[in-house]
């Protein structure tokens, strides 16, 4: 019984994130302001009801199960990529130079940092 | 000597004069010689054998299901057509020796002549009819290359393109009707099928089938109105004309009637179509003869003539015609083999055919003079030369024949083809050999060296013997030749002699003497009047009807296949459900026994997504990259559909190919423009969006009903979920129907992926070096390209993920026989995990790193799967028998090893050099100016220093 409201209570938590992600990705109006909507459904929402299926495998069936980390662990390797390549196509096609933040150290943001194309065979590697 | 031997031999020996010739001419030709010879000898012990009335077989059976069995039967018209095939051949052989020059290729010629020898003895061995056929058809084909053997000169391409499309319609025809025969017959050997006169006359289809048939012999044996073709392939070098337009292949036509004659003839159909088609010929020929000034040329429509001679013979359907028409082949054969070849002499001597500018020859060249004269007279039928023999016998039976209730115009005409036939043969010897001799030949003549004489004055020898001893010297095999022809255990009473008393024909045979002669001495006049009347021109006529059918051809390909893709779909898409509408409208109607499951939630929200997502692909196809997108979404519904119905194989298999195709599909769309232009209007959209729904309905209502019923005949699949574990020891019985169950289809399909990768691989190499690489290069990208093409999370990602992923490929690999998975899967997996190296790094830099070729991997795999499939030999089992055991090594628990694990990695390897191969070869092209090889596997270095350490 205890169990069982343990699991229906990571279940709810999981599906509220979701919920909450899904809602803000369509609430949230700016595309990087968006970026954040869904690493809370990737994140806590699917973590959430990773978590019941473990204790629910641990539980109630034969034997437990740790598939779940595995798929968690993909998750926190994909997720960021994810992230970091939406947030850099979206620099690279609509931000400009001006308005955006001083970079860390560096003469330029990375994305912007490739000159316009040209017929001629010439580049620098930076770096 | 064995049938398949005698048939064997000149195919086999057809390999030696191109190995030969590097020893010289003499060597090449003596070789050549010997192998003819050796046939010629071998059929001939069977000779006496034949001429007791026995018939030699020998049979293997090939592909009993389809009636082709290798059989072959020697009997008396079989053996007569093989001594004048192998004989004629053997002296052909010698005079081409001296008749090439020695820029000629020689090896090529002989090569060609055994071949063609080969395929003329298979046609008159074969039991079998359609082993006839393939003979039949290898003979066009040898024929071409032999009628085109001097390749420079255009007159002997279009001469040989002219007969091998004429003798190659016919031989098209001939199959219809072969097949027809057989299908009557209810068998193929011809043994039996000519037992069955009564069974096929009677039958409705006798007349098609003969139609057919004799479409066949007609263009083969030249004639009216298909005898155009054999003038025009003159252009062949003379030993060629020698022995396929008199000797052998034109009379493969005459063979095939005599050879089916016991079973066609007889009837009125036969009757008519043969002796008219014959009785024109035989006039026209001989008529068109008078008036060549080629030498050739005036041969060949004498053969014309003399073919059509022998097929009005075959036509009148009575036991004298027969012999006649079986005597005439051999006494044809002797006089117009040595004619061809006395003509070749006076080409090769006086550098001219052209009968009006030689004359008076015949005291520069005595010894072809002698033999000229011989064969020339037995041509024109003077006694007692052979020729003479069979002319009057023709008449004779001519005399007798009556067409309808005419009883003078056969005789009248077979006369008068005699006249013009003894016209043309003193023309020839008169206008070329008598005279005055000149002085303006182009190169002055004298008689050849002996071997180039000794092959027609042989030929000359047989008709002097032959017309003074015919009854002594080829009583017997015409006698056993008529048997064989007549069938229905005939026994044709065969008198030969010269002097038969006074008979019509010898009053018919005096009257065609002297008006051919008061004809040749009119001939100025006749002359003026021939070139007076107008005649249509049959080069002209064929070349048209060819235009015509070409033009025909070219619009139906360019109507159906104009190069767009739509208007293939829609015409493949329409004519598949009409096709489908056909077969299911003459069906058993439609009866659902199955009830349908109950549908869950999940399965409906994957049915919207899949609907929603198709119909945005739809709506936004014009933005391909956007349709890209939603594509994925389709794919991922898919594999989770296959899941959700128990098929995880097909899912795993599903989502790979998904991930390769989009990264191939996005790969092809770097060559793209971003928009997909609008260019068919309103009214093409309309017709379109019809098309579609039509096929898309059609196809649905199929899957629904397909669904709904059961299956027509027990499934297999019962089998192959019983014996799965049980004979391949396996429990994943997909992965055991794709290894072991269908294991040869497997094997077929990785050959095919590697040739296709090769083959794509080909085409982009080609493609390198060519302007559209150029063009490639100078495109204009639709965005500004973005900097850090490479960034540093997504290269560590990929690195830390590969050799998860190459874990995960050998454990799907592994566990494929008894859970799902299988070298399919892992293959694709092992690719992906690759093929995200070149993603993150760029293309240089992991092609660097990459030190096994993709065309090895594929070799290796097709190698693999191979020889695991030889194995069995090994085990005593056909090839790919596959075989398991379970094996205990301590500490290890018992496991199970196959053979199946063997070709599994076969296929393995295969997929992962296929998808790889392919993939390569495309990123080989993406390169634009201006782009530089990819050193780092980063573009922004990590370690380094940043410039204002101040923040």
């Amino acid at each position: 019984m205890v169990m069982e409201i343990i699991i229906a209570a990571f279940l709810v938590i999981g599906g509220v994130f979701g919920l909450v992600g899904n809602y803000g990705l369509i609430k949230l109006d700016h595309p990087m302001a968006r970026l954040h909507a869904p690493t809370k459904a990737t994140t806590l929402g699917v973590g959430g009801v990773l978590i019941a299926s473990m204790i629910y495998s641990f539980a109630f069936e034969a034997e437990g199960s740790l598939h779940e980390l595995l798929i968690t662990l993909f998750l926190f390797i994909t997720a960021p990529i994810t992230a970091n390549f939406i947030s850099k196509a979206y620099l690279h096609r609509h931000a400009h130079e001006e308005t955006l933040p001083e970079p860390n150290g560096d003469t330029n943001w990375a994305v912007l940092e490739r000159p316009e194309w040209s017929p001629e065979p010439e580049k620098t590697q930076e770096g | 000597m064995s049938l398949f031997l005698i048939a064997a031999l000149p195919f086999i020996g057809a390999l030696l004069p191109g190995l030969m010739i590097q020893a010289g001419r003499n060597t090449c030709s003596t070789w050549t010689g010997i192998i003819s010879l050796s046939a010629l000898i071998g059929l001939l012990v069977h000779a006496p054998a034949v001429l007791r009335g026995e018939v030699i077989t020998a049979s293997v059976e090939w592909m009993p299901a389809l009636g082709l069995n290798a059989s072959f039967y020697l009997d008396g018209l079989g053996l007569l057509f093989g001594t004048l095939i192998l004989g004629i051949g053997c002296l052909i052989i010698l005079y081409a020796r001296f008749y090439l020059s020695s820029k000629d290729p020689m090896g090529n010629f002989y090569t060609y002549l055994l071949l063609f020898q080969g395929a003329m003895v298979g046609i008159v061995l074969s039991d079998n009819i359609l082993m006839l056929l393939v003979f039949w058809e290898l003979t066009s084909l040898s024929s071409f290359l032999l009628i085109g053997y001097w390749k420079h000169l255009p007159e002997g391409r279009q001469g040989a393109r002219m007969a091998l499309t004429v003798t190659g319609m016919g031989g098209l025809g001939l199959i219809g009707g072969m097949l027809l025969l057989g299908h009557i017959a209810g068998t193929y050997e011809l043994t039996e099928l000519l037992e069955k006169r009564d069974l096929i006359q009677a039958d409705p289809l006798y007349v098609p089938a003969l139609l057919l048939i004799l479409l066949g012999a007609f263009t083969k044996s030249a004639q009216f109105p298909f005898h155009f073709w054999l003038p025009r392939a003159m252009a062949a070098p003379t030993p060629v004309s020698a022995y396929l337009h008199s000797a052998t292949m034109v009379k493969a036509g005459l063979f095939l009637m005599a050879r089916l004659y016991p079973v066609m003839s007889g009837t009125t159909e036969w009757f008519w179509i043969v002796t008219l088609a014959g009785l024109i010929t035989m006039v026209l020929g001989a008529l068109i003869g008078i008036f060549q000034n080629d030498l050739k040329g005036l041969l060949a429509y004498s053969t014309v003539s003399h073919l059509g001679l022998i097929t009005m013979l075959l036509g009148f359907s009575t036991e004298a015609a027969a012999i006649g028409a079986v005597f005439h082949i051999i006494n044809h054969a002797s006089f117009k083999a040595s004619l061809f070849m006395t003509a070749g002499i006076v080409d090769h001597e006086a550098h001219t055919r052209d009968i009006t500018r030689l004359g008076g020859l015949r005291h520069l060249m005595p010894i072809t003079f002698v033999i000229t004269a011989v064969a020339s007279l037995s041509m024109a039928g003077i006694p007692p030369f052979n020729g003479f023999l069979s002319k009057e016998m023709m008449l004779e039976a001519a005399a007798h024949a009556q067409l309808g209730d005419n009883a003078w115009l056969i005789p009248a005409l077979a006369t008068l083809g005699a006249l013009f036939s003894v016209a043309y043969s003193f023309r020839l010897l008169l206008h070329t050999w008598f005279g005055a001799e000149r002085h303006d030949y182009p190169h002055h003549p004298h008689d050849p060296p002996f071997g180039m004489w000794l092959s027609p004055a042989l030929l000359a020898v047989l008709v002097v013997l032959i017309g003074l001893f015919s009854q002594g010297l080829v009583g017997g095999i015409v006698q056993t030749t008529a048997a064989s022809v007549l069938g229905n255990h005939a026994h044709p009473h065969v008198h030969l002699a010269l002097w038969h008393g006074v008979t019509p024909a010898l009053y018919m045979s005096g009257v065609a003497v002297l008006g051919g002669l008061v004809l040749l001495a009119l001939y100025r006049p006749a002359h003026g009047l021939w070139h007076a009347v107008p005649r249509p021109d049959a080069k002209v006529i064929f070349d048209a009807i060819i235009d015509a059918a070409t033009k025909l051809a070219n619009w139906i390909t360019d109507t159906l296949h104009d190069g767009k893709l739509t208007r293939y779909a829609a015409i493949f898409f329409l004519f598949t459900v009409l096709a489908s509408w056909h077969a299911f409208s003459g069906g058993a109607g439609v009866t659902l026994p199955r009830e349908p499951m109950q549908a869950d939630i999940i399965p409906i929200i994957a049915w919207f997504a899949l609907i929603a997502a198709t119909g945005v692909t739809v709506y936004y196809h014009r933005h391909r990259l956007l349709a890209l997108v939603v594509l994925g979404i389709i794919g991922v519904v898919v594999s989770l559909s296959f899941n959700y119905l128990s098929a995880p194989d097909l899912a795993l298999t599903q989502l790979s190919v998904e991930v390769v195709t989009i990264v191939l599909l996005l790969l092809a769309l770097n060559f793209l423009p971003e928009f997909t232009p609008k260019d068919s209007g309103n009214g093409r959209h309309v017709r379109d969006i019809l098309i579609a729904v039509f096929v898309g309905g059609a196809v649905a209502a199929l899957s629904y009903v397909i669904m709904l019923t059961d299956f027509a005949m027990p499934s297999i699949a019962e089998y192959h979920l019983a014996q799965s574990h049980d004979l391949a020891g396996g429990n994943n019985v997909v992965n055991v129907i794709l290894v072991d169950f269908r294991g040869f289809d497997t094997f077929g399909e990785i050959t095919v992926l590697g040739i296709a990768a090769l083959i794509i691989y080909g085409v982009t190499e080609g493609l390198l070096g060519s302007k559209v690489r150029q063009k490639l290069l100078e495109r204009k990208p639709n965005h500004p390209i973005a900097g850090d093409e490479h960034p540093m999370m997504m290269v560590v990602a990929t690195r830390l993920l590969l050799p998860i992923a190459l874990m995960v490929g050998v454990y799907i690999y592994l566990r494929g026989h008894n859970d799902p998975g299988g070298g399919f899967v892992a293959g694709l997996i092992v690719a992906i995990a690759l093929l995200m190296q070149y993603m993150a790094s760029g293309y240089d830099w992991a092609d660097k790193r990459q030190r096994f070729p993709y065309h090895a991997s594929i070799a290796c795999g097709v190698m693999a799967a191979g020889i695991t499939g030889i194995g069995a030999f090994f085990n005593n089992m056909p090839f790919l028998t596959s075989d398991f055991g379970y094996f205990q090594f301590p500490p290890l628990q018992k496991f199970e090893l196959a053979t199946a694990m063997g070709f599994d990695l076969g296929v393995f390897l295969a997929v992962v050099g296929a998808v790889m191969l392919t993939l390569e070869s495309l990123s080989r092209l993406a390169y634009r100016r201006g782009d530089v090889p990819d050193e780092y596997p980063m573009d922004i270095n990590p370690s380094r220093q940043p410039k204002n350490e101040d923040h």
